[in-house]
């Protein structure tokens, strides 16, 4: 029995168990950190989110997680690439956030590999803490696994928001976690009804969550 | 009698001057005091006005000492006696220095003295004077000209029918009958000539840029040989900058074609920057997306000012390894991914946030460029109180939208529900773009909270303002 754990312990052995150990950070909001591999979001890693409209509450689902980053006191760059609008500084300062950390990339227009090529420099070269991009074009799935490895090297987590359609859905994923998100009314109050349509190492699922009145409960 | 005088205002504000020097020379560690106060200046006299020249000697001089000033149009006087130590001896020192000139093309005249002033006006009078203790400034400087000391040709002319020639005849009058007859001015110089007050001059400051040039023998049409040869010109470039310890925010390189035409190639930085191979990898970009009109005959490259940069210090351990590569902003990493993100994608594509004090709501976020110096030192989190209808959307839309409306009720995709406000929003009334306008939060069909206005003025137009995300 001891020489088998001592066999387990090999580095060249992987066992699918083995990732749910990772580390994660809490997302602020306790339902979700308890569907979520490992208690959270991933400290290092891709993550997919898929929104249905741009508005959904895919950024409000974010704000705990940017301002618990952003306000330690060795925090590296939080980077929004490729942002649809403009972020609204007095309203992310005032969940939070802690501005002097968030840098901005803009995509020019005519440059359609910027958003990919600017999150893959912004992933490995170490200084940021967590990358936002916004990529509303197809994305090949070599490009996602190439954005997952660029996450190991600079151990960054990226968020990567993108459109949530039947046929992105439908397409294989290297994230190691993918959401949908889609804004729904669950009586009088508005939410978001959340999907975990990928998740390395924890369940798929489905449920209504009440992203404000999480976030009054957090005193946020 | 009058000599009288002299000895008795000579002895009470030498004390004075003394103290006033103290300050300006350092002693170094175990010579006497009385030499580590003294001063040693060497002057400089063109025979003919030469404004260039005299610049090219200045900038020689700072080789020696920091303590340089230009006498224009022909002048110039430098302090040595800091300097002599590091030369081995005055001697070789003044070698170096008169073989500079000679290397510079010209052989003016050089003297030295404990004051600037007897050093420039035994200059500008010829004679070779080299006189290195204060004791025998006074009797060596008498014998100088007056009109060495460049007064008014008024005042010399008054001088000389008194039958006033010299420097030691003008320093025998009596003080308070010289001032009146001729004006605080010439009396103060006289002071300075003698160490007797002190000479404070402002030290020459050359501003300072890197040209380079090369002329190929045959004409270049290819990338990628243009930036080879690029590479020895920004070698040098990064040298100069590092001994300089500076760095620079915007780099041209002309690239010179056929009939006179030619193209410039700009790197343009957020902050100083010193290393080569930086602005090789910068320029490859660079060059990567200008075509070129013809084939190259010659680079050129030119630093524009020269900014003091403070030496980057390297994190010892790697970014989030026991929690190193310090804050976002100190590692030099980090501005390096910046400056390659401005590179590639142009200088206005990276940016910070920061909020501003404004009504407005359009002026209330503003963007913030990476050369701006609040950029990385701008103001922490300010956790505003929450009020649930004062709250503001997460995004912002550059330009309001146009809503359409139906019954007087806004539209987008269908029917809008206002579930907060209305919240007036009056600000720069006074001004033509003024705005009034109500806003409201609202919810759209698909349940996305949305921030709308109504203007208060007709024609009371509906517009999306934000989103909450």
């Amino acid at each position: 029995m001891n020489a088998l754990a001592r066999l387990l312990e090999h580095p060249g052995i992987w066992r699918g168990r083995s990732l749910t150990r990772i580390d994660t950070l809490s997302s602020g909001f306790p339902e979700l950190d308890a569907r979520l591999a490992g208690g959270g979001w991933p400290k290092t890693g891709l993550v997919e989110i898929l929104a249905t409209h741009l508005g959904s509450g895919e950024l409000r689902l974010l704000l705990p997680l940017l301002a618990a980053l952003t306000q330690r006191p060795q925090a590296r760059w939080c980077t929004w690439i490729a942002p649809p609008l403009m972020p609204y500084a007095p309203a992310l300062a005032a969940r939070g956030v802690n501005l002097s950390r968030i840098l901005v990339v803009r995509a020019p227009q005519d440059m359609q590999w910027a958003p990919e090529w600017a999150t893959e420099q912004a992933l490995i070269c170490g200084a940021c803490d967590i990358v936002l991009t916004w990529i509303t074009q197809p994305l090949k799935p070599r490009i996602v696994r190439r954005l997952q490895l660029a996450t190991q090297r600079g151990r960054t987590l990226a968020f990567v928001l993108r459109p949530w359609s039947a046929r992105i859905a439908q397409q294989p994923s290297h994230a190691l976690l993918r959401l949908g998100i889609e804004p729904q009314r669950n009586g009088d109050r508005s939410g978001v009804r959340l999907s975990i349509l990928k998740s390395r190492g924890g369940a798929q699922g489905e449920w209504w969550l009440d992203l404000d009145a999480a976030q009054a409960a957090a005193g946020v | 009698m009058a000599a009288r005088v002299l000895r008795q205002s000579l002895s009470v504000p030498q004390a004075a001057a003394t103290a006033l020097q103290l300050p300006l020379a350092i002693a170094p560690a175990g010579s006497p005091p009385a030499a580590s106060l003294s001063q040693l200046w060497l002057a400089v006299h063109l025979p003919q006005p030469d404004p260039v020249l005299l610049q090219r000697l200045g900038v020689l001089a700072q080789r020696f000492t920091p303590r340089v000033s230009l006498e224009p149009p022909d002048g110039l006087v430098l302090e040595v006696q800091g300097s002599v130590a590091l030369f081995g001896g005055l001697a070789p020192l003044y070698r170096a220095f008169r073989a500079g000139c000679r290397a510079a093309g010209s052989s003016p005249m050089l003297t030295l003295a404990p004051t600037p002033l007897a050093a420039l006006a035994a200059a500008r009078s010829g004679v070779s004077f080299k006189v290195l203790d204060q004791q025998h400034l006074v009797s060596a400087v008498s014998a100088l000209p007056l009109a060495a000391l460049r007064w008014p040709p008024q005042v010399l002319q008054r001088l000389s029918k008194l039958g006033v020639y010299r420097v030691g005849h003008a320093l025998r009058l009596p003080r308070a009958g010289f001032a009146r007859r001729f004006g605080r001015e010439p009396l103060q110089m006289l002071d300075q000539l003698v160490a007797r007050s002190a000479d404070l001059r402002p030290p020459l400051r050359v501003a300072e840029r890197f040209r380079a040039q090369r002329q190929f023998v045959r004409e270049r049409e290819d990338h990628a040989q243009i930036l080879q040869a690029l590479q020895p010109l920004l070698k040098q470039l990064g040298e100069f900058l590092e001994a300089r310890q500076c760095g620079i925010t915007r780099l041209t390189c002309r690239l010179r074609h056929r009939n006179q035409t030619h193209t410039d190639c700009v790197v343009r930085l957020a902050q100083p920057e010193a290393v080569a191979a930086r602005f090789l990898e910068w320029f490859a970009e660079r060059l990567g997306r200008i075509a070129l009109p013809g084939p190259v005959r010659s680079l050129e490259l030119r630093s524009g000012e020269l900014l003091s940069r403070a030496p980057v210090h390297e994190s010892l351990w790697q970014p989030s390894e026991h929690g190193g590569g310090g804050a976002a902003g100190s590692a030099s990493g980090s501005l390096e991914f910046i400056e390659r993100l401005r590179m590639r994608l142009g200088e206005l594509a990276v940016h910070g946030l920061i909020c501003q004090d404004s009504h407005c709501p359009e002026g209330a976020s503003r963007s913030l460029s990476p050369a701006d110096p609040n950029f990385r030192h701008a103001a922490g989190a300010i956790r505003a109180p929450q009020i649930p209808g004062q709250a503001r959307p997460l995004w912002l839309l550059e330009t309001p939208q146009l809503l359409r409306e139906r019954a007087g009720w806004p539209q987008l995709d269908g029917p809008l529900r206002l579930r907060h406000g209305p919240e007036r929003i009056e600000s720069q009334w006074w001004e033509a773009h003024g705005v009034a306008r109500d806003y409201y939060h609202a919810t759209d069909v698909h349940g996305i909270a949305v921030w709308v206005f109504r203007e208060r003025q007709p024609p009371h137009r509906w517009f999306l303002h934000g989103l909450s995300g």
